[in-house]
């Protein structure tokens, strides 16, 4: 766990020396609230939950390819993928809930009549999906600008298509609509369930690509092995 | 003085000096390799003929210094073949390197030094060919390797935790083994403020930091002066004598520096001697 924890802290650290970035992730989300806060409340929270997703996902697909040169250097050093795959998750799913924080004691206090515990739940969910699907892209598309511009499309995408559409649930926050219109609207417990088990399987789905990623990119090659020393002279 | 009369100068330089004729042979490709890599002038890139002929002779004797003994093998390279498309990089390359030894891999650029250095760290797979460590492993990259955000004791700490040592020893052998490089005023200061050579004194510490049995160093003085250049081999000879065994990519020919192996990688071109 040691090893875990301390690729932890060090990618705490590097996010937390990324200033400009973190001001930029936090007001974000902002930005998509204050858009829809004039005309309907209730869109401005289904917004600002998939701003709080963009923004770390984002933040995620940075994190890891950042990442990418030093790993190989780490795994010879002695840890192995899991350590670096869960240490930068834990990181990444740290500074989700933090951001996440502000926007639901806004929502509580600019909001009446609407589900607290479900918009937690969607906050929760979102930080749970967005750190693996920010690490996925990274994994798949080393070339930041690339990740980019998928997410992009992605958010982009998420935003404009109905939600009832059933091509829209392979989109990774189509969580949030879900539960949002359970929070906002007040419908049945349906929506509710559908979300959850739509957020797990996503979270899920993601995790295993990143840890398939990490563990083929990482991998002991077949040509070298490593045998115990022989006495030096 | 030309390239041409020059490299005449030279083999008369080594020819005067009773130099073999192979190992003279291999000094004046590996020089012209040399120079026709870099595209400078003979007077800019080595010292005179005469100045240079016995250092790079001295570079290429593959006898070990005097009251050394051979130690067990700590890596050995077999057959190892590489191909990046169509082009044939590495071609079935053999090389062993024993405990308290120091081998230099030279060559053209782009004739799979670096190539074969990671292929060694398990970084990169060859098509043909076996690599077997006895022990554990240092590696330092020609470049990158560090993370722009994190300072000289982040990274201390970093590799110290999965090298399993504990915290403050990380951070104060790590300032120890870069103050053998003379870089004491380590600083809160982030690895991408770092100057360049500085930057690589932190990847050759990192690569150093849990004592590893042996040490891969790619071009690892990119960027050092004259003073971290020499500290650097002083650090060589030291890992040496602890009974490392090193392997060091370098443009060996142009640095007095004795090594015990040399494995070179250039495809042998004709020179007119």
């Amino acid at each position: 766990m040691k090893k875990t924890l301390t690729v932890t802290e060090m990618a705490l650290r590097e996010l937390a020396r990324r200033r400009t970035v973190l001001v930029i992730l936090l007001v974000l989300p902002l930005a998509f609230y204050l858009a829809r806060r004039g005309d309907h409340l209730g869109q401005s929270i289904r917004f600002v939950c998939l701003g709080l997703g963009w923004a770390q996902s984002t933040a995620a697909l940075f994190a890891g390819s950042a990442a990418r040169s030093i790993e190989p250097r780490l795994r010879l050093s002695g840890y192995r993928s899991r350590h670096l795959v869960l240490g930068r998750l834990i990181a990444l799913w740290t500074v989700g809930l933090l951001l996440s924080l502000p926007y639901f004691v806004l929502i509580r206090l600019d909001q009446d009549d609407v589900r607290f515990g479900a918009i937690a739940l969607i906050m929760g969910l979102t930080a749970a999906v967005a750190a693996p699907f920010g690490l996925a892209l990274a994994a798949v598309l080393p070339r930041e600008l690339e990740g980019t511009l998928v997410l992009i499309i992605v958010i982009g995408l998420q935003m404009v298509v109905d939600p009832a559409n059933g091509a829209s649930r392979a989109l990774p926050f189509w969580f949030s609509r879900e539960i949002g219109t359970y929070a906002i609207d007040h419908t049945d417990a349906g929506y509710l369930t559908r979300g959850l088990v739509h957020g797990l399987i996503c979270a899920v789905v993601f995790l295993a690509v990143v840890a398939a990623g990490s563990s083929i990119r990482l991998r002991r090659r077949g040509h070298l092995r490593f045998v115990p020393p022989s006495p030096a002279r | 003085m030309n390239q041409d009369v020059w490299l005449a100068a030279l083999a008369r330089e080594l020819h005067r000096r009773g130099v073999d004729p192979d190992l003279a042979q291999h000094v004046l490709a590996s020089a012209a390799a040399h120079l026709r890599d870099s595209g400078e002038p003979p007077g800019a890139v080595f010292d005179p003929p005469a100045a240079y002929a016995p250092a790079a002779a001295g570079s290429l004797d593959r006898g070990r210094p005097p009251g050394r003994a051979a130690g067990a093998v700590r890596l050995e390279v077999r057959g190892v073949t590489k191909r990046y498309g169509r082009r044939l990089v590495l071609n079935g390359v053999n090389l062993t390197v024993r405990s308290g030894e120091v081998a230099a891999v030279i060559g053209a650029n782009g004739c799979g030094k670096s190539t074969l250095l990671r292929i060694c760290a398990g970084l990169a797979s060859p098509d043909r060919g076996t690599v077997r460590v006895h022990g554990t492993l240092g590696y330092c990259p020609q470049d990158g390797g560090t993370v722009d955000l994190l300072t000289p004791d982040d990274h201390f700490v970093l590799i110290g935790a999965g090298r399993g040592m504990a915290r403050p020893a990380a951070r104060r052998l790590g300032r120890a083994y870069a103050a053998r490089l003379d870089w004491t005023d380590i600083d809160q200061s982030l690895a991408r403020e770092l100057s360049g050579g500085t930057r690589q004194k932190l990847n050759l510490v990192m690569a150093e930091l849990g004592d590893p049995d042996v040490l891969l160093l790619d071009e690892p003085y990119q960027g050092f002066d004259r003073g971290s250049y020499v500290d650097f081999w002083r650090e060589v000879w030291r890992w040496r004598d602890a009974g490392k065994a090193i392997v060091v990519v370098t443009h060996l020919l142009s640095h007095p520096d004795r090594v015990d192996a040399v494995l070179d990688l250039t495809p042998a071109p004709a020179v007119a001697a």
